[in-house]
């Protein structure tokens, strides 16, 4: 029992993978009928399957291989001629083969869903008698026993019915009679040469390291035969197969899911160890043994790295395995609307992470489905508009930096911005006003609004206004961004653009007042650095004008509620981030840099935090969320905070000289106390620390707003001039006056205090004028 | 001889039974202080009890979530039991603590003022949480009673809920 299960499992494997291929195999051989190689490699996967199917006593999948076989085997010997109308049928009849596959995995076997075959197989039959196809076909659409719609011309409802009855019982009677016998013959003959176990030599199996979802039920290593996926489609020279067949092995994909969250670990480990690296050399510059920590950093670095990619790319697919479903479809959409379409696939062979693979066909399907209902003209009108009358339509990946691009490029009848425009006004989704002011582009963007569509009528195949939707949806959840070109009469490009992987991004790290976020780098378009001034306030809402272009903006702060604790200067900087179709300016204080980060979940009891995507941990050990792009963008439109007239406005103002604090670090006592005394001229409050360690918990408390600081050098816990640098880290404290006051006198002393942040230096002793002065001069009193 | 030898192995077979009774009576548990008075949790829920790390504040959330941290590679959610109790907030001091309960599907970090010991008690020394609390209704798995005090046991699911 055991043993047939495992056999089963190793059949529906390899079965999917031969049929994935099979449907790519017959497009191409319907523009190129001749290629007796591609008929026999058709050939092969019905025979591979008719002979396992036998085997395991699925008689309905045999028997409708069997006629597929018959259909093929003629076609290969050159009896019969591979009209449109015989793709057709065969088509058709793999497809209810892939129903039959669907249904022995789910149940187990190909009886319970109760598919009729007898219709197909008639058919099959009927051409491989080389009768007039076209002429049954027309009649067996009239029955409608048929499970799968047949595809039908115009003319046959000319015949009466009476005529097709009669014609149709005359041939049933024949097609079974003749059947039958033939049946018998041949179940002798099969019955032979012994039960046939499905060996993956028989034929190759064609989609390469491919794992989709059916072979995780399998978790069977095993080799198999494995053909580069690229080069499947094109060259009709099959024969270099066998030389490229590569050694390969299954492997469940929790197993590499597994070893991805590890190395996920081990990247957090690398970017820990650099930050540490970097302190350590700041501490101990020029000693001998951060040579030797710098290489043994630096090829950790480089192998953590190596790793990654390496694992990342076991986890890659080829793109073809989403492409090679188009061919067919476009296929059937042109003969389904009447038109001529030609797909052009390049680029097949660039490879996307699994997760993502599986993510990007639905909305391949829908853009795709768009163009050769909406894009493609009918051969009569691209004749009157001087086009050929073979509408293309292009399809091609490739890479870019650490994205892959995919670009649909059709050249048919284009997009209307001002019919987009009007439809949009029609339906209320923007104002007229809205309309005027958009550009094409962000007109052309409006296809992507749920419920709009711009066809006029709604066939099958598209224009109920829901599909662009998902392409958006999906796309924004990939992190993708969408780009819409077309001229009208011309053509229409979209462009896809989606992150290679989902667990380690590359991100650009700002930072809102004192916290800090991660925004994923794929959504980043530019930053700029502009003056307070250009910032214009149009309805409530904040706008910068961006070259050619109006951006809206918002505070990062505003949106996550971030503790206002200092004022910005007179510029600001501004990330532009781009999702999907839209663009949005966000406001931030700091930008930190760029940096690879691990995407670590927030656990389920902090799941779905509007605006937050997950949390990745720093080098420092530090955790810092991910915003969330796409939510972000919606939490925008809910704020309406004026950012200009708010960053004018000072966080408290201080008016008499007792508003104003200074901070006193001194070990010694008396020392503090000369201090105070100094000062009390001024009327300033001063605050006293015995040493570094507790002057910086009092800055970093917040609990006093300090003014200025006078700092000992030498103190225990920690000496002045690492204070002055731990404070300089604090981006709040840039401005803050530091005035050391030492006795080492020497200049070195003065260059490292210089080195280390402080902004003044007085040595001891002093007059207690001269303190006074120095103090006011820096609080500005 | 034989009888001594016999009378021993009957009294270790005693002892082995009985501790099993005793067990099952006694809960223990690890007492900590919040403001003015004493809790309790299972011994079990607990994962670990550190010292005050630095968290980052997460946007959006009630007040009494401080945010997050991250204890060795896990990103951990911290709460403040202070303001999940309307208590006043206090400063971090030397014996603050974050007590990391871990529950069947969460695992948070929760700020206790101090801890005090672990505490083994009877079962039938906990009663019922009583009526009146309001701030930590449904938080409550009873009140322990012990010879100098009373406790205040919480329940760890209810704490590791996500109640907003």
């Amino acid at each position: 029992m055991e043993d047939i299960q495992e056999i089963l499992e190793d059949f529906l494997v390899e079965a999917f993978e031969l049929i994935e291929q099979l449907d790519q195999n017959l497009v191409e051989l319907e523009s190129n009928p001749d290629d007796l190689e591609l008929l026999n490699s058709i050939f092969r996967v019905a025979h591979t399957i008719k002979g396992s199917s036998s085997f395991l006593n699925f008689n309905i999948l045999t028997q409708l291989t069997h006629h597929m076989e018959d259909v093929l085997n003629k076609a290969r010997h050159g009896d019969l001629k591979l009209t449109p109308e015989v793709m057709d049928v065969v088509l058709e009849s793999i497809d209810l083969m892939k129903t039959l596959l669907h249904a022995i995995r789910d149940n187990g076997d190909d009886t319970s869903i109760g598919l009729d075959i007898t219709d197909i197989c008639r058919r099959l039959d009927v051409i491989s008698n080389g009768e007039d196809v076209a002429e049954v076909i027309h009649q067996s659409a009239e029955e409608t026993t048929a499970p799968v719609a047949a595809d039908e011309n115009a003319d046959y409802s000319k015949l009466s019915d009476q005529e097709v009855e009669e014609e149709i019982e005359r041939l049933l009677k024949m097609r079974k009679e003749e059947d039958r016998k033939r049946k018998e013959g041949h179940a002798k003959e099969s019955a032979a040469p012994a039960p046939v176990a499905p060996t993956p030599s028989a034929a190759p199996s064609f989609a390469g390291l491919g794992d989709h979802d059916e072979s995780e039920e399998a978790p069977v290593e095993k080799t198999t035969a494995k053909r580069n996926g690229g080069e499947s489609n094109n060259a009709p020279a099959k024969k270099e197969s066998a030389s490229t067949m590569e050694q390969t092995i299954r492997v469940e994909v929790k197993r590499l899911d597994h070893l991805m969250n590890l190395i996920g670990e081990l990247v957090l480990g690398k970017n820990r160890l650099l930050k540490i690296y970097d302190d350590v050399e700041e501490r101990y510059e020029g000693e001998k043994f951060l040579e030797e920590l710098n290489q043994v950093v630096s090829s950790i670095s480089l192998v953590t790295t190596d790793l990654q990619i390496a694992v990342m790319k076991t986890r890659m697919l080829p793109i073809a395995k989403v492409f090679n479903k188009f061919p067919r479809m476009v296929r059937d959409l042109s003969r389904e609307l009447g038109k001529q379409i030609e797909l052009e696939i390049s680029g097949e062979e660039t490879e996307l992470d699994k997760s993502i693979v599986e993510e990007i066909g639905d909305p391949l399907v829908h853009i795709i489905r768009n163009s050769c209902d909406h894009g493609i003209e009918d051969a009569a009108s691209r004749r009157a508009k001087g086009k050929p009358e073979m509408g293309l339509i292009q399809l091609k990946a490739y890479n870019e930096g650490n994205h892959i691009v995919i670009e649909i490029t059709d050249d048919g009848k284009g997009l209307d911005a001002d019919l987009l425009r009007s439809k949009a006004i029609e339906k209320g989704m923007i104002s007229e006003r809205e309309a005027d002011a958009m550009s094409d582009k962000e007109a052309f963007s409006l296809i992507f609004r749920p419920s709009l569509s711009t066809a006029k009528v709604v066939t099958n195949v598209s224009g109920r206004g829901v599909g662009m939707d998902v392409v958006k949806t999906n796309i924004e959840k990939l992190n993708g961004i969408i780009d819409v070109d077309s001229e009208l009469g011309r053509g229409t490009v979209i462009k896809l653009k989606i992150p290679l992987t989902l667990a380690i991004i590359q991100a650009l790290l700002v930072g809102a007042q004192e916290e800090y976020y991660a925004i994923p780098l794929a959504s980043v378009l530019e930053t700029v650095r502009i003056p307070l001034d250009e910032i214009y306030t149009i309805e409530g809402k904040n706008v910068l004008r961006l070259r050619d272009e109006v951006l809206s903006l918002v505070r990062l702060s505003d949106i996550f509620g971030v503790k206002q604790v200092y004022e910005g200067g007179e510029h600001t900087y501004v990330v532009v981030i781009g999702l999907a179709e839209s663009k949005l300016g966000v406001v931030v204080d700091t930008l930190v840099g760029q940096e690879e980060i691990v995407i670590k979940s927030l656990g389920d009891y902090l799941q779905g935090i509007e605006g937050i995507a997950g949390a990745t941990i720093r080098g420092d050990g530090r955790v810092t969320l991910i915003v969330d792009v796409a939510a972000l963008m919606n939490l925008a439109k809910g704020i309406t905070v004026d950012i200009r007239a708010t960053a004018e406005t000072t966080v408290k103002t201080k008016s008499v000289p007792s508003d104003y604090v200074v901070l006193a670090v001194d070990d010694s006592a008396m020392d503090r106390n000369i201090m105070k005394k100094s000062m009390e001229p001024i009327g300033v409050t001063v605050i006293e620390a015995s040493n570094g360690q507790e002057a910086l918990n009092m800055l970093k408390s917040a609990e006093y707003s300090i003014d200025a600081v006078l700092i000992d050098i030498e103190m225990p816990r920690m000496d002045g001039y690492t204070l002055a640098g731990e404070i300089r880290k604090y981006s709040k404290y840039k401005n803050l006056p530091l005035i050391a006051v030492t006795s080492r006198t020497s200049k070195s002393d003065r260059l490292r205090g210089v080195e280390s942040g402080m902004s003044e230096y007085i040595t001891k002793p002093y007059s207690p004028e001269y303190l006074e002065s120095v103090v006011r001069k820096n609080i500005k009193l | 001889m034989n009888d001594k030898l016999n009378q021993i192995l009957q009294k270790q077979q005693k002892q082995i039974e009985e501790p099993q009774k005793k067990e099952d009576d006694v809960v223990q548990l690890v007492g900590f202080i919040i403001g003015q008075e004493e809790y309790a949790v299972p011994i079990l829920s607990i994962q670990e009890i550190i010292k005050p790390i630095e968290y980052t504040r997460v946007p959006s959330v009630p007040n009494y979530i401080l945010g997050v941290f991250n204890l060795r590679g896990s990103v951990i959610p911290l709460i403040d039991l202070r303001s999940k109790f309307k208590m006043d907030p206090s400063k971090v001091t030397e014996e603050t603590r974050y007590i990391v309960m871990k529950g069947k599907d969460n695992t948070a970090g929760f700020v206790i003022d101090r801890l005090t010991e672990a505490i083994r008690i009877k079962s039938s020394r906990i009663g019922p949480p009583p009526e009146t609390i309001h701030a930590e209704k449904g938080l409550v798995y009873g009140i322990g009673m012990r010879d100098e005090n009373i406790l205040t046991i919480l329940k760890v699911e209810a704490l590791l809920k996500r109640d907003f």
